[in-house]
């Protein structure tokens, strides 16, 4: 396939991924979801784009109230407006998501586009039975019947590993563990054989032998069903072991792309560098390295005002007055590797093609 | 779960035993004497000594009540000092009237009230919401008897649309005896609307907020579906609570309601035998009330079951 068959090559603010010929399925350009309050706007993404190839597993990484679950909802669009407006678009093989009607927006959602939330506990309805949750998507978009999905929900349980599927299927969510129930919703967003799975912190909520254990399960099915996975977390070694890509995301605001192994290896902006300096390293005690982890010290700014230059400056080690004053663009700084910093140094193999 | 039915029915034997004391007590405390009552105004203190004697007055409360109670245990409710029908043939000839009022009355307030409580927490904050919590403050301060008389007086006199008031057995036909009763039913039933509305709207905005609800819509479920599907089975506890309870004010509404509509149940027959002092009737019909409160309740602590699995008995 050549370059030009490609839909929406990324724009400026993405890397050039040179070398992955795989189909753009979703392109988020320019995103911005801002809530209306009662004391100003919140905008909580002011300015997000990425994109996300057929079967490619992006991560979202960011601490806390850095907007990077209010993007993954911005994208099913299951932000209540009002409070919540966004602009710019989120194109899904090439339809701006923004312009569907609320009908086209349903028949998406669970069905080409599905998500994984954080809670299991509370995800599930508690008073419907497992079977009639996860055949409501194939009833609904594959317009299935009663006894039909019942089988491929028998089918899904077995495949996201429950045992004893036929029983399960009858019984209700509190008759389940969390890990089993967030199998349960794994088998829910894959019942329909989705394009793009949108994950925000799926194993969060988990004790960390579970946690593997679905990192594990979301990784076969991945490669069974063939979807690309959106990865929203805060946990690092989780995107070491499943992403390909990483977007490290900060007050509202794309700081930092980069693939996987480059974004570890040669983290450009200060903030992923303060990120990665935050994980405790296993041994570091025995090596007779500091055993203090480094922390970013600060909070994320209120989203409330505009910040007129970078939205780290007040965390920032190595902050300046021109970093108060102008917001850095975000500029590839190595190969594929774009960082909004003014100060991180532009490698010699792009600094030819790319203007500072 | 049949051994929780058995169980429970069995514990409405010492509630009821309560309820039986109570009535009796009641009556036995409140002044007005029946004897004298119907010996009339020319009777002798000897007549009026008399007459209690033979309907057994002059012995001692516990005696009394032992007796009463017994003669219940045996389907005997006693005879009305007044009419010296059983009270149980006069039970039996009022009952369709009332029942026909609160059965029309149920039906009505629910199918109403919950839609108007679901669309309220849906579009909360909005012109809508506002007039459903506008029109629940309104259906809570007016009294039945002012909705009563206003509605006759529009609907009935007015626009001669309905009648102004009488009631007509269902074995004269469905049409005659809707028509008589929608008036009465719709008086009855504006609190037991806005009491079913208000708590429908409060239970179902705390269950819009759930998590299980955003994953619905993320299946791409349409909102009829996550309104009435997700959210409303999982805020049924309350609201059928809530219908429950308001049932006990149904019942005292009804006697209200009779009596302006001039309908021929329950209502009226308790008002009448207050007035004459009938101390069986009262005691009778009281005790049916009280009987039919306490069933319903026990109706709706069973259907929980139906609507939370996590509620095992």
């Amino acid at each position: 396939m050549s370059v030009s068959d490609r839909v929406g090559e990324p724009k400026l603010n993405q890397p050039r991924a040179e070398g992955d010929n795989r189909q753009i399925l979703l392109e988020v350009d320019n995103l911005q979801t801002h809530f209306r309050t009662m004391d100003g706007v919140n905008r909580a993404v002011d300015g997000v784009s990425f994109h996300v190839r057929s079967g490619e597993t992006l991560a979202v990484v960011g601490e806390s109230g850095c907007g990077k679950s209010v993007t993954a909802m911005s994208i099913l669009r299951l932000i209540p407006e009002p409070p919540g407006k966004m602009a710019g678009a989120i194109r899904f093989q090439g339809r701006d998501l923004l312009k569907l009607s609320d009908k086209e927006m349903r028949s998406i959602r669970g069905n080409e586009i599905s998500m994984i939330f954080q809670e299991p506990m509370t995800s599930l309805n508690p008073v419907l039975t497992i079977g009639r949750q996860i055949g409501e998507t194939l009833r609904l978009h594959q317009g299935m019947s009663k006894q039909q999905a019942e089988d491929r929900a028998v089918e899904m349980l077995r495949l996201v590993g429950i045992p004893e599927p036929g029983r399960r299927v009858r019984e209700y969510p509190h008759q389940l563990s969390g890990g089993m129930r967030q199998r349960v919703m794994i088998a829910i967003a894959l019942a329909c054989n989705p394009k793009l799975l949108i994950a925000d912190e799926p194993t969060t909520a988990l004790d960390v032998t579970i946690q593997a254990q679905i990192l594990d399960l979301m990784r076969d099915l991945k490669n069974t069903v063939g979807a690309a996975i959106v990865l929203i977390t805060h946990d690092l070694g989780v995107v070491a072991e499943v992403a390909e890509r990483v977007v490290v995301m900060y007050a509202g605001r794309k700081v930092e792309e980069a693939p996987v192994n480059e974004l570890f290896r040669n983290p450009k902006h200060p903030y992923t560098q303060g990120l990665l300096g935050s994980v405790p390293k296993l041994g570091s005690s025995l090596t007779g390295e500091t055993t203090r982890l480094v922390e970013i010290p600060g909070l994320v700014p209120s989203l409330k005002q505009k910040i007129p230059g970078c939205v780290f400056a007040t965390r920032c080690p190595s902050v300046t007055d021109l970093c108060r004053a102008v917001a850095p663009a975000l500029q590839e700084k190595a190969p594929n590797h774009i960082a909004a910093c003014h100060y991180a140094p532009v490698e010699a193999s792009v600094s030819g093609t790319v203007a500072a | 779960m049949w051994a929780y039915i058995i169980r429970r029915i069995l514990a409405t034997i010492p509630v009821m035993a309560i309820v039986a004391l109570f009535v009796f007590s009641l009556l036995y405390l409140s002044p007005g004497d029946p004897a004298a009552v119907i010996a009339g105004d020319q009777a002798t203190p000897d007549d009026v000594e008399r007459i209690r004697a033979s309907l057994g007055l002059d012995r001692p409360y516990l005696v009394r009540f032992g007796a009463w109670t017994w003669d219940i245990l045996r389907g005997d409710l006693g005879t009305s000092i007044f009419t010296n029908l059983p009270v149980s043939t006069m039970i039996q000839q009022r009952i369709e009237p009332t029942l026909s009022l609160m059965i029309v009355t149920l039906i009505l307030a629910v199918t109403i009230a919950i839609p108007m409580g679901v669309v309220a927490a849906w579009k909360q904050g909005t012109t809508i919401d506002r007039c459903v919590m506008a029109f629940a403050v309104l259906g809570f301060s007016v009294p039945v008897f002012v909705v009563g008389y206003v509605l006759a007086y529009v609907f009935a006199l007015e626009l001669d649309w309905l009648p102004v008031q009488g009631y007509t057995p269902i074995s004269n036909g469905f049409f005659p005896w809707m028509e008589n009763l929608i008036l009465p039913a719709v008086a009855l039933g504006g609190v037991y609307i806005a009491l079913i509305a208000r708590i429908t709207r409060a239970s179902m905005l705390e269950v819009l907020s759930q998590d299980y609800v955003r994953t619905a819509r993320a299946k791409g479920a349409a909102q009829p579906s996550i309104l009435f599907v997700h959210a409303l089975k999982n805020a049924a506890v309350p609201i059928v609570t809530i219908i429950g309870i308001g049932f006990a004010g149904l019942i005292g509404g009804a006697v209200v309601t009779e009596s302006v509509f001039a309908i021929p149940g329950l209502g009226r027959l308790t008002v009448d035998a207050i007035l004459r002092r009938d101390y069986p009737v009262i005691q009778g019909v009281i005790l049916l009330f009280s009987f039919a409160y306490v069933l319903v309740n026990l109706l709706v602590d069973l259907s929980y079951t139906l609507f939370d699995p996590r509620i095992r008995y």
